[in-house]
């Protein structure tokens, strides 16, 4: 058969074949995982993120999910593991980096495998063998202190702390795990992160972050209105206060004497004065508004003793209403259907140079806010990111209580399992799971390199720790040895531990699946006809 | 010294601050954007030591620079900056001494010294007094943690020298008195805050008005004359003699015809009045601000000795003094020669106002002239000699980074700064803690008997800050460029 050479694709379009395709996979993948791979760990580093814009903004970040995010990739393979890692983002919060590291891993073992001439098939059925056996291995040695509310704040914070540990919050861990582990336990178990307000503010050093039982909006009070209120009842509206226009354009008022202007004007303020009587007919004294409150409203309110607020971002506004019970409403015409927001005490604090209001007590007790203040602008968004990281995990083992040893433990202990399973398996796969062994090994390895330690002489001694029975030990960074992770306090949640491995051996063997790239052309612009 | 920065559009500023000098200049490097950060965020925590913050920072950066090329890995460098920062904040802790907000002369001592490095230094002797009276009358000496520095209103005006700047206890306002014959000065005045608008009647929604008849123009002209004739009356019958108009967005704040009827009826205007500065104004005047006519009694209205238009330079202002309400507001007139030195000394005297305002957050002083520097350097390598391992090493390249202060003061004094440095090495080490750089000598002495001083969070806060970042640029080890 002589190949004529036609193309059977539209022109523009492109397709790699069979090998082609599968290298170009895993270069892909193996690109990425290279980059992420220096985050790592307790000793892991950051990296500076330049935007290509022309405003030339910088991040630093530790987080993967924030990396990838930010990176452009053309090849498909990689574009898959920045989804990955995205997702984790979504449903966990931690753990991003290691689910991407974990999969590129499993392909370069896949890689040597493919050149052995394995089918790619029968190294995934390899793999899924060994993702169950990991799976069940992980299960098994997970503990539940869900009973036990000591143990169970201890866990929190050891997990809050293990979190922490690889990002610029490392040296205040355990201040920052307290409040972070203290603002999830006032959730009660909702859940619901919404209610925990993250404040930055430039200024002084990370030690000064705190947490402020009450509410925080970043608004200061209009004047002359009392500047403290006490059992607040909060109307949240948005509705323009200054005039009211109608809003039909070309609207026009045609009179025949001045006089008669004065009248429309006088009509126009009582227009005004009746809308603020309805507002106070609600029975509020403190009304906020998202929009601008003029002078006249202004004094009205302030005659009746009403708080007003104006100028109210919607993000403040939304979590206000959230965190005191209260509906947002644009009309006033039915008070009886309102509800109204409750908090005990309402006050303007300082921080740093800008005034803000304090909302304490309220009706949704659950609510809280964290201060955040810091050198640079870069360190305050890099210290949200990790904080919010810790608060989703934290929020996440409360409702799945179990948790499992970190520090390299949990891995070892997996690998072990599937080698053991491999050397009862006949045929292929076996070779296979002994691959899916040596990639779940490599985790401990990278963090052990990122520290500077020599990787290889301390996974050898933990393989032999576990192989011995010793299955609670693990890499201790900060003396460069293997030791018992129990005491040191290192700890994971079950949750996200389960997620990365599943998640990585999902993504690696759709990858390993492909074996056809087809790009499909560009779209063809209609030429333009424009004299 | 000063630096002169030349903007695109041709704008020269001379300034001396490290803070503006940061902000101005467009930098292109990520770390070095890092710093420019820096030096603002010890603006806002401290408002003084800007320069220094970012001296410390660069030379600790150096440090870390010599660290890795031995081998030693940047996040052990990181964790010993970040012990060796807290090391320092006990070592200034025990070197302060406390001061109470009703010793003046301190206060005095450490405003001259932040203004001392500044253009405007030799007239220290004017603007600290001004300063620390400034602070003193806007807080409650006995429970104030900080201070609103919105609370104290500094307005520019070419002309006549620096000398000439004065601290108002009342008011200015930079607008000038509308003329049509009104008053220039008045006398026990009664001053009326006005929000609404001193013109003919006009809706929210456009309005025209019909005639069909000659005759009526004549009547429309005389209702337009009664209505603002109405709405004057009431004001004088108020008993206000003074009135101060806000700028309205929506329409014509003021008419000429409502003017020509106040000037008749003796009451002085001031109009063009910010929405921003209504807080201000009644803070300082103890009025309420009024937004419609009905609202206008003599109760809203605020009281003062005398209001006056005072020529300064080519133009006028408005003073107000002898304000019976107690407020806690007040204003600093500055004025210069020519723009650059009037924008310098508003940023110097913004500078005495931040270091007074770090005295009354923390109430410490520490020797200046490069005391604590040095004597935090000999304390840290003393500590180092007790631990062990890397961070020995580390802490001891703390410590010599923390020489760059002394050494760059001597430097600029023009001394021979080896000589100087290791002299002042000496002194601390035989246990005279606050031996310092006297450039107007140019030798050691005791530099607190010479009454250079500084607020103790200055210092503080410029070591935590460097480290932090410095702590932070270490972590990192990729630039990565995004779309």
């Amino acid at each position: 058969m002589v190949s004529l050479g036609m193309n059977v694709l539209q022109h523009g379009a492109e397709e790699e074949k069979s090998e082609l395709a599968r290298m170009s996979s895993f270069i892909g993948a193996i690109a990425i995982g290279d980059l992420i791979k220096s985050t790592l760990g307790p000793k892991g580093m950051d990296k500076i993120l330049q935007s290509g814009d022309a405003s030339k903004t910088i991040q630093v970040t530790n987080d993967g999910a924030t990396i990838l995010r930010a990176i452009g990739v053309d090849n498909p393979a990689a574009k898959v593991l920045v989804d990955l890692s995205k997702v984790q983002d979504d449903e966990v919060g931690d753990g991003t980096t290691s689910v991407t590291v974990l999969a590129c891993e499993l392909l370069r073992g896949a890689e040597e495998l493919i050149g052995k001439k394995i089918h790619p098939q029968t190294i995934i059925a390899g793999w899924r063998q060994a993702t169950d056996e990991a799976r069940r291995a992980l299960r098994d040695s997970a503990i539940d202190n869900g009973n036990d509310p000591e143990k169970f704040k201890q866990d929190l914070i050891n997990i809050a702390k293990t979190t922490l540990s690889s990002k610029i919050l490392t040296e205040q861990r355990d201040y920052f795990a307290e409040l972070s582990v203290d603002a999830v336990l006032r959730l009660k178990g909702s859940g619901n992160l919404d209610a925990i307000q993250i404040i930055k503010k430039l200024g002084g050093g990370l030690r000064d972050s705190y947490l402020d039982e009450g509410f925080l909006l970043d608004k200061k009070i209009g004047v002359n209105q009392p500047k403290r209120v006490e059992n607040a009842q909060i109307l949240i509206a948005n509705t323009s206060m200054d005039a009211d226009k109608i809003k039909v354009f070309g609207a026009r008022v045609k009179v025949d004497a001045v006089s008669k202007v004065a009248e429309l004007e006088v009509a126009e303020k009582e227009k005004m004065k009746d809308k603020v009587a309805k507002i106070i007919k609600h029975n509020c004294n403190v009304f906020i508004n998202r929009q601008l409150i003029y002078n006249y409203p202004e004094q009205l309110f302030a005659d009746a003793g009403v708080m007003a607020i104006e100028h109210a971002d919607f993000e403040g506004v939304e979590r206000l209403a959230l965190v005191t019970g209260s509906e947002i409403v644009s009309t006033f015409d039915n008070p009886e259907n309102v509800k109204l927001g409750y908090c005990k005490l309402i006050e303007e604090v300082m921080i740093g140079e800008d005034k803000l209001l304090k909302f304490s007590g309220v009706a949704l007790g659950q609510a809280c806010t964290i201060v955040l203040r810091g050198a640079t602008q870069q360190i305050l968004d890099e210290s949200e990111r990790s904080l919010h990281d810790a608060l989703c995990v934290l929020s996440q083992t409360v409702k799945e209580t179990r948790t499992v040893y970190g520090a390299g433990c949990s891995e070892m202990l997996m690998a072990n399992a599937v080698t053991n399973l491999a050397a009862k398996t006949p045929g292929k796969e076996a070779v296979a799971m002994e691959a899916y062994a040596k990639a779940l090994r490599q985790l401990p390895t990278i963090i052990a390199d990122n520290a500077g330690y020599d990787s290889a002489q301390l996974i050898s001694e933990l393989r032999a720790a576990h192989t011995e029975g010793k299955t609670t030990m693990g890499l201790d960074m900060e003396n460069g040895e293997v030791n018992d992770v129990a005491q040191l306090g290192i700890t994971e949640s079950f949750q996200v531990k389960r997620q990365v491995v599943l998640s990585a051996a999902e993504a690696a063997e759709m990858i390993l699946r492909v074996d056809d790239i087809i790009k499909a052309a560009p779209r063809q612009r209609a030429p333009d006809h424009c004299m | 010294m000063d630096k002169m920065i030349q903007s695109p559009r041709g704008d020269v500023t001379i300034t001396n601050d490290g803070a503006t000098i940061l902000k101005q200049m467009q930098v292109l490097h990520p770390a070095a954007k890092m710093l420019v950060e820096l030096s603002k965020a010890q603006d806002v925590e401290a408002g003084d030591g800007t320069t220094s913050v970012v001296v410390i920072a660069g030379s600790l950066l150096d440090a870390t620079a010599k660290l890795l090329v031995k081998g030693i890995h940047p996040s052990m460098i990181a964790d010993a900056f970040q012990h060796a920062a807290e090391k320092s904040i006990e070592i200034l802790e025990g070197m302060s001494s406390p001061l109470h907000l009703s010793d003046r002369e301190s206060l005095l001592h450490s405003a001259s010294t932040a203004l001392n490095s500044k253009v405007v230094s030799q007239y220290s002797g004017i603007l600290s007094p001004i300063a620390v009276d400034a602070v003193m009358r806007v807080i409650d000496p006995t429970s104030a943690t900080n201070v609103d520095l919105n609370d104290i209103k500094i307005i520019k005006k070419i002309g006549g020298t620096v000398e000439d700047t004065e601290l108002i206890e009342g008011m200015v306002f930079n607008q000038k008195t509308t003329g049509a014959g009104g008053p220039n000065k008045v006398e026990k005045a009664k001053i009326g805050l006005v929000q609404f608008c001193l013109s003919p009647p006009k809706t929210d929604m456009e309005n025209q008005v019909v005639i069909s008849d000659y005759a009526q123009m004549d009547r429309i002209m005389k209702e337009e004359r009664q209505y603002i004739l109405n709405i004057v009356k009431q004001i004088k019958k108020a008993g206000c003699n003074v009135l101060l108009i806000q700028k309205s967005i929506l329409r014509d704040a003021v008419n000429d015809l409502a003017l020509h009827f106040l000037a008749k009826m003796k009451i002085m205007v001031v109009k063009d009045i910010e929405r921003e500065d209504i807080e201000f104004i009644c803070k300082g005047l103890g009025c309420k601000p009024i937004a419609s006519l009905d609202h206008f009694l003599p109760e809203n209205l605020g009281h003062a000795n005398l209001v006056e238009e005072v020529q300064t330079g080519s133009s006028k202002v408005v003073k107000i003094t002898g304000v019976a309400y107690q407020g806690r507001t007040v204003s600093i007139l500055v004025r210069g020669s020519n723009k650059l030195v009037l924008e310098e000394a508003d940023r110097s005297i913004h500078d005495a106002l931040c270091v007074i305002r770090c005295l009354v957050k923390k109430r410490a002083l520490i020797a200046g002239g490069g005391a604590p520097e040095i004597e935090l350097s000999l304390r840290l390598r003393e500590f180092s000699h007790s631990l062990t391992g890397m961070e020995q090493y580390c802490f001891r390249a703390f410590a010599d980074a923390l020489e760059v202060i002394p050494f760059t003061l001597a430097e600029n004094a023009g001394l021979n700064a080896i000589s100087t440095v290791t002299e002042l090495r000496n002194r601390h080490a035989q246990g005279e803690k606050t031996a310092g750089i006297n450039v107007r000598k140019g030798c050691i002495t005791n530099i607190l008997e010479e009454n250079v001083v500084q607020p103790l969070l200055v210092s503080t806060s410029a070591v935590v800050l460097a480290a932090e970042t410095v702590r932070s640029i270490m972590k990192i080890d990729d630039i990565v460029n995004t779309r």
